[in-house]
């Protein structure tokens, strides 16, 4: 998929573990892993608020757009 | 008076049903020269005893082999695994076992017209196992997206 999720670099940024992020955005570690490895087909307004509350970033910092060749 | 039935004794009956039906069709393999001497001796027409035999004995495998992904099927619905791929599957090999068993018996028309009527019916069956399968596929995208929304 073109849309690339770079929540990894952004916690890796904000010194933060995937355990802990997961817990305070309020979902299970294993969707926090789908969401991080890219397998998400969709991500909700909800979960992107949340991300960004904690990481203290922008949806673009999170979110990324690759052109397809 | 309250009915006790409920889907967990419907789904038993299913399968008790399916599984008398693998039965039967596996008897029938055996009674198939049985049946086309009859038809033979009481019809009026030029026997067609190779013909008769060669085209009942593919549809019952046919048959066998789709009461087979029917029972596979309601193994499935039993354990609660509705929307996956395999189930798709399963629909689409029990509808190509009718478009098999209709396409037979469509060859069969040129000796005798009455075939075309099972020829019809089997494919109509195919047909809407055909549109269920598809149903299905695309129940199993949604069900894929929805878990894969976080």
């Amino acid at each position: 998929m073109p849309i690339i999720v770079n929540l990894d670099v952004m916690m890796a940024k904000r010194k933060i573990s995937a355990g802990e992020l997961a817990a305070r955005i309020d979902i299970t570690p294993a969707n926090l892993s789908i969401l991080k490895n890219n397998k998400a087909k969709a991500v909700r307004f909800s979960t992107l608020e949340a991300i960004c509350r904690e990481l203290d970033c922008q949806p673009g910092d999170v979110l990324e757009y690759i052109r397809e060749e | 008076m309250k009915s006790n039935w409920n889907s967990d004794k419907s789904l038993l009956l299913t399968r008790i049903l399916t599984i008398a039906v693998l039965f039967l069709a596996g008897a029938a393999l055996f009674c198939i020269p049985v049946i086309t001497e009859w038809y033979d001796a009481v019809s009026e027409q030029k026997p067609i005893h190779t013909v008769l035999n060669i085209v009942l004995y593919a549809s019952d495998l046919f048959g066998i082999f789709g009461a087979l992904q029917l029972h596979r099927l309601l193994l499935h619905i039993s354990k609660k695994k509705l929307f996956v791929q395999e189930n798709v599957t399963c629909f689409r090999l029990i509808s190509w076992c009718c478009f098999g068993v209709a396409a037979l018996w469509a060859v069969l028309t040129f000796w005798r017209r009455l075939a075309l009527f099972v020829a019809l019916i089997a494919a109509f069956a195919g047909l809407i196992l055909r549109v269920l399968k598809n149903l299905l596929e695309q129940a199993v995208e949604l069900r894929e997206e929805n878990d894969y929304t976080i």
